[in-house]
């Protein structure tokens, strides 16, 4: 059974596993038996002291056409596939899984199902594969392993495709031809097993795996890379006998899988994991294509398992960012969940700054005191827009919120094509939620302003540019955005009133939040707001705290009270199975039912089986693993009913 | 609900007709009075050296593989037969054409008739072109060693006894596809149509008769790792001699075209044996067997890449000393020197089964960046 603990970036997942009483932590690592001499198999590998556990993997046997021969005292044992099946039609998938599922019924008594892994084709229908996983899932079977090549060619990606529609409280083993830079990937996917028998192969031709590539280290008029593992020791490989340089090699590819797990186990516990595959993929264009069209198959799948609030940075370096799930989720809810507050006549629209929030950078101070200056108390009917890539256009309101309080470009002031074609994009959505008859003031130079030229075709209000082609930050500029917006005070014209930048930021939180409609529900017509914007600010209704602002974070947390308005909208709710939760969390064996909806980070609300709201607290996982697994972390509880 | 075993099997055998394409009906037509091949060379024969002919007549090929059932999985010598007529005459003409290559060529003298299918099938070579060539045979002193070729079904008494009858007190072998022993392996993975029953019964019918016999067995058909087509040689060379063949011939697959083979080798999804594997299977076996059978090898297509090859470095050598092995029985003639290329396939036994990752060549990406 596998035991997840706290920890979320996409699929990846941090736990353990027991087999045959025998506690395995994962992510981990199979070393291959290379010296038995009969059939092989695997060992778990330590991956601090670098040994082999007494934990064992063995095949049933060669092959579904072959002998099968219970291996002795193995720990799991994988069942028969066909060597070459990949091959061979569709239909040869199915026919493997059945196969497997005749074994295991056959030989009840030999065979334990729960310590079975079932070998998923490269090839086979969802249809097919869900049915078969259902029996082997009803027989008690909890882990299964796919084969890679390690070229991330069509069958590696139909192998990947695959991985979605996997149950979620498995354990997985990625077999076959795995590189140190594949890491990263395969356990960003959900893979927690991964074979390092690469080790081998490459020191049978002396190539020392390295985490960023590899090194032949007989060739000839190149030096050999300094190496400080164990294994290596500063050996002089070139001059020594071929068989010594073997197991020297070998150690040392090893000890490179070691490195690599680890880094990617701490990039996942501190929300770096999918920058560090970002990262790698610049190992190999093989890589940088499989995560482009991992990122466009599978999003669904990754974007289920991606935290919705963090404190991280977040490095958004190149193209291999522009789909990260974060980022196109950002895009998408903008477009489905924000709405403009009314009374707004003006948008303006800003570059976004280096520094993040962008309200605490030096140029948005500059921007700030020009419009403020230029329409004062009529600030309350100029909407701001943010220009930036690649998450498109920012509303002021939500500039707090993750990941745009988060993220980090390099800035350069040149757009690429793909660059250009989604934030102009994002901006046509935007502007076409304000009425027409609004004026869009874009201040913008370099870039930002090809990208308002890419739009403009497509945007209906009329657009006024200032004289800030240059730079939007020079005093010329400024005093153009100032000007400008003073004419535009009497053109259009801009009527001063109370502030509404508060109840607004709120409001278009809670929509960005827990979807559109829910900030008038929230804070709703005169509540009363305290506190400093971007602070914290608390809403209370006839003197019930409903909810409130945390600037840190840019996201709301409810009161009880709040929970039980959030509950009448029918989202991000939990069933738990009791009636009064006790505690500070909530682990998922104690809930029956949750939203599918939910993602790591979200606000959630807990109700018992009367529908009466018991808790508020900040989920730890999706809502689909709430339900899957019996263990683990689900909800960090807030507030709960006593 | 069909068995899922016998589902794979049918998913396989319909591969295997699908890899055959329309290769058979795209058949050259050959000159019916010319064999397909022929060759002379040097052979050890009984206790001496003389010269043996190899004939290949062109027929219109193996009835198995023109049948429904599809052929072999890794066999297209049907390719090597003619889609036209071939009469008695004509096969007559064929072996006279080819007998010209053993003219004035002392005693002993071996022949080998292949017909790319069947030599005692009737549909093949009409009964009156058969009796009419093992005649001659018979006429001929010179001729100590005769070699045919046929599949068990066809290894009849009457079959046997006409042999007998016309080739008298010569040492007469009749060469079998045995393949595997293992009756699942020669079904799925080969397709081969035949029972192992049926093998071990012509072998009897052909003792009876005081005829020899010669088992062929495949090292790694389809779908199988390298250890595991390692393990079912060395068995089947074991069970071939527990049958009482006269002579095993070893025989590592080759990449022929219009095969289901090829069509996995083409994917990447299956590598032709190592050389180091068909030495291990050889010094396995014969360590284990009595010194009267022999047991052959001319491993075909040896060191290229559509043939059983290692590195590409060692692969002369090792050819070489299998060839030196056959020809002599001298165990001491496997030992080859350790190649780079060792540890590589040794991590190809360890790997593959564990793994079910296809080991493929390394000049076609060990690393895919290397």
């Amino acid at each position: 059974m596998l035991m997840i603990e706290r920890g979320h970036c996409g699929p990846a997942r941090v736990g353990y596993v027991e087999w045959h009483g025998k506690k395995i932590s994962l992510p981990t690592l199979l070393q291959l038996d290379e010296e038995s001499d009969s059939p092989g198999g695997y060992s778990i590998l330590d991956i601090w002291d670098g040994r082999s556990h007494d934990t064992s993997v063995h095949p049933l046997s060669e092959g579904i056409f072959t002998e099968i021969v219970t291996p002795p005292n193995t720990d799991l044992y994988l069942l028969p596939s066909l060597p070459g099946a990949s091959a061979l039609r569709e239909e040869t998938g199915h026919a493997i899984l059945r196969r497997q599922l005749e074994l295991l019924r056959e030989n009840e008594s030999d065979l334990n199902p729960k310590r079975a892994v079932v070998r998923i084709p490269n090839r086979v229908s969802l249809e097919d594969l869900s049915k078969a996983l259902s029996s082997f899932k009803s027989l008690g079977v909890r882990a299964a392993s796919l084969t890679l090549d390690g070229t991330f060619g069509p069958s590696d990606m139909n192998a990947i495709r695959l991985r979605r529609a996997l149950p979620l409280n498995w354990t997985y083993l990625a077999l076959g031809r795995i590189e140190p830079s594949h890491i990263p990937l395969l356990y960003y996917l959900g893979f927690d097993i991964l074979d390092t028998g690469l080790s081998y192969r490459a020191a049978a031709t002396d190539v020392r795996l390295w985490r960023d590539g590899i090194e032949n280290v007989t060739e000839k008029h190149i030096s050999p890379r300094y190496c400080t593992c164990d294994s290596c020791k500063g050996a002089n490989l070139a001059e020594m006998p071929k068989s010594a340089r073997y197991d020297i090699i070998a150690g040392h590819n090893h000890a490179t899988y070691r490195a690599v797990l680890s880094e990617a186990r701490h990039a996942m516990e501190t929300g770096h994991l999918r920058a560090l595959v970002e990262a790698m993929t610049h190992r190999s264009p093989a890589l940088a294509s499989a995560l482009r069209r991992i990122d466009a198959d599978l999003y669904e799948f990754l974007e289920a398992f991606t935290p919705t609030a963090g404190d991280q940075v977040l490095p958004l370096i190149g193209p291999e960012s522009y789909n990260a799930p974060a980022v196109r989720r950002f895009r998408e809810r903008l477009v489905d969940r924000y709405v403009p507050p009314p009374r707004k006549k003006l948008v303006l629209v800003l570059p976004c700054s280096a520094r993040k929030p962008y309200s605490e950078s030096r140029s948005h101070h500059l921007f700030d005191r020009a419009i403020s200056s230029a329409v004062g108390g009529a600030r309350r009917e100029v909407s701001e827009a943010i220009l930036t890539s690649p998450l498109g256009v920012i509303p002021r309101e939500l500039e707090r919120i993750f990941p745009i309080a988060n993220y980090d470009i390099p800035v350069t002031g040149d757009w690429d094509a793909e660059e250009l074609r989604l934030a102009a994009g994002a901006l046509v959505e935007h502007l076409s939620k304000f009425p027409e008859d609004a004026v869009v003031v874009a201040h913008v130079s370099g870039g930002y302003r090809q990208v308002m030229s890419e739009a403009e075709d497509r945007i209906v209000q009329t657009l006024i540019y200032t004289d800030s082609a240059e730079s939007a930050t020079s005093r010329d500029a400024l005093s153009s955005l100032e000007s400008t917006l003073t004419d535009m005070r009497d053109v259009v014209p801009l009527k001063s009133g109370p502030q509404v930048a508060r109840e607004e930021t709120l409001r278009a939180t809670a929509d960005f939040q827990f979807g559109r409609g829910t900030g008038q529900l929230l804070i709703p017509e005169g509540a009363n707001l305290r506190g400093k914007l971007f602070h914290l600010v608390v809403c209370e209704l006839e003197g019930v705290q409903l909810c409130s602002f945390v600037g840190k974070n840019g996201l709301l947390s409810l009161t009880l009270e709040g929970g039980e308005i959030l509950q009448k909208t029918g989202r991000y709710w939990v069933r738990f199975d009791g009636r009064r939760i006790r505690g500070g969390s909530l682990f998922a064996v104690g809930i029956s039912d949750a939203d599918p909806f939910i993602r790591p980070g979200d606000e959630v609300v807990v109700v018992n089986g009367d529908e009466e709201v018991v808790g508020v607290g900040k989920s730890e996982m999706s809502g689909r693993e709430m339900c899957a697994f019996d263990n683990g972390r689900a909800i960090s509880l807030r507030h709960t009913r006593e | 609900m069909v068995e899922a075993i016998e589902d794979l099997g049918r998913i396989v055998r319909e591969a295997n007709i699908r890899a055959r394409k329309s290769s058979i009906s795209r058949r050259k037509t050959r000159d019916p009075s010319r064999p397909a091949a022929k060759w002379v060379a040097s052979a050890p024969i009984g206790k001496t050296t003389g010269t043996a002919l190899s004939l290949v007549l062109s027929t219109h090929g193996c009835s198995h593989a023109l049948s429904d059932a599809g052929g072999c999985t890794m066999c297209s010598y049907l390719l090597d037969g003619t889609s036209g007529e071939v009469s008695a005459d004509n096969l007559l003409s064929q072996f006279d054409n080819g007998m010209e290559g053993l003219a004035g060529e002392p005693a002993p003298l071996s022949v080998k008739i292949y017909t790319s299918g069947s030599f005692l099938d009737e549909s093949e070579v009409p009964l009156d072109a058969r009796n009419s060539i093992l005649d001659r045979l018979g006429g001929d002193e010179r001729v100590r060693e005769v070699v045919l070729e046929s599949r068990p079904e066809y290894v009849t008494d009457s079959a046997l006894e006409s042999i007998a009858q016309r080739l008298q007190d010569r040492h007469t072998e009749i060469g079998m596809g045995l393949e595997s022993s293992n009756d699942f392996v020669r079904r799925m993975c080969i397709n081969k149509g035949f029972r192992t029953e049926d093998f071990t019964s012509a072998v009897n019918r052909a003792l009876e008769h005081d005829i020899g016999t010669r088992a062929y067995v495949l090292v790694k058909p389809p779908f199988m790792t390298e250890r595991a087509a390692l393990e079912d040689a060395v068995q089947t060379i074991s069970d071939a001699v527990d049958m009482k063949v006269t002579t095993v011939s070893v025989n590592p697959v080759n990449i022929q075209r219009y095969t289901l083979v090829e069509h996995l080798w083409r994917r990447g999804e299956y590598r032709p044996p190592w050389l180091w594997t068909l030495i291990e299977v050889l010094r396995r076996s014969r360590k284990n067997l009595p010194s009267s059978v022999r047991i052959l090898c001319d491993p075909v297509a040896g060191g290229k890449s559509r043939g059983t090859h290692n590195c590409g470095e060692c692969d002369l050598a090792l050819v070489e000393a299998i060839r030196g092995y056959s020809l002599t029985q001298n165990i001491e003639r496997l030992q080859v020197e350790e190649c780079d290329c060792l540890p590589l396939w040794k991590h190809t036994l360890a790997h593959e089964g564990p793994s079910m990752f296809v080991h493929e060549d390394i000049a076609r990406g060990l690393l895919g960046n290397a």
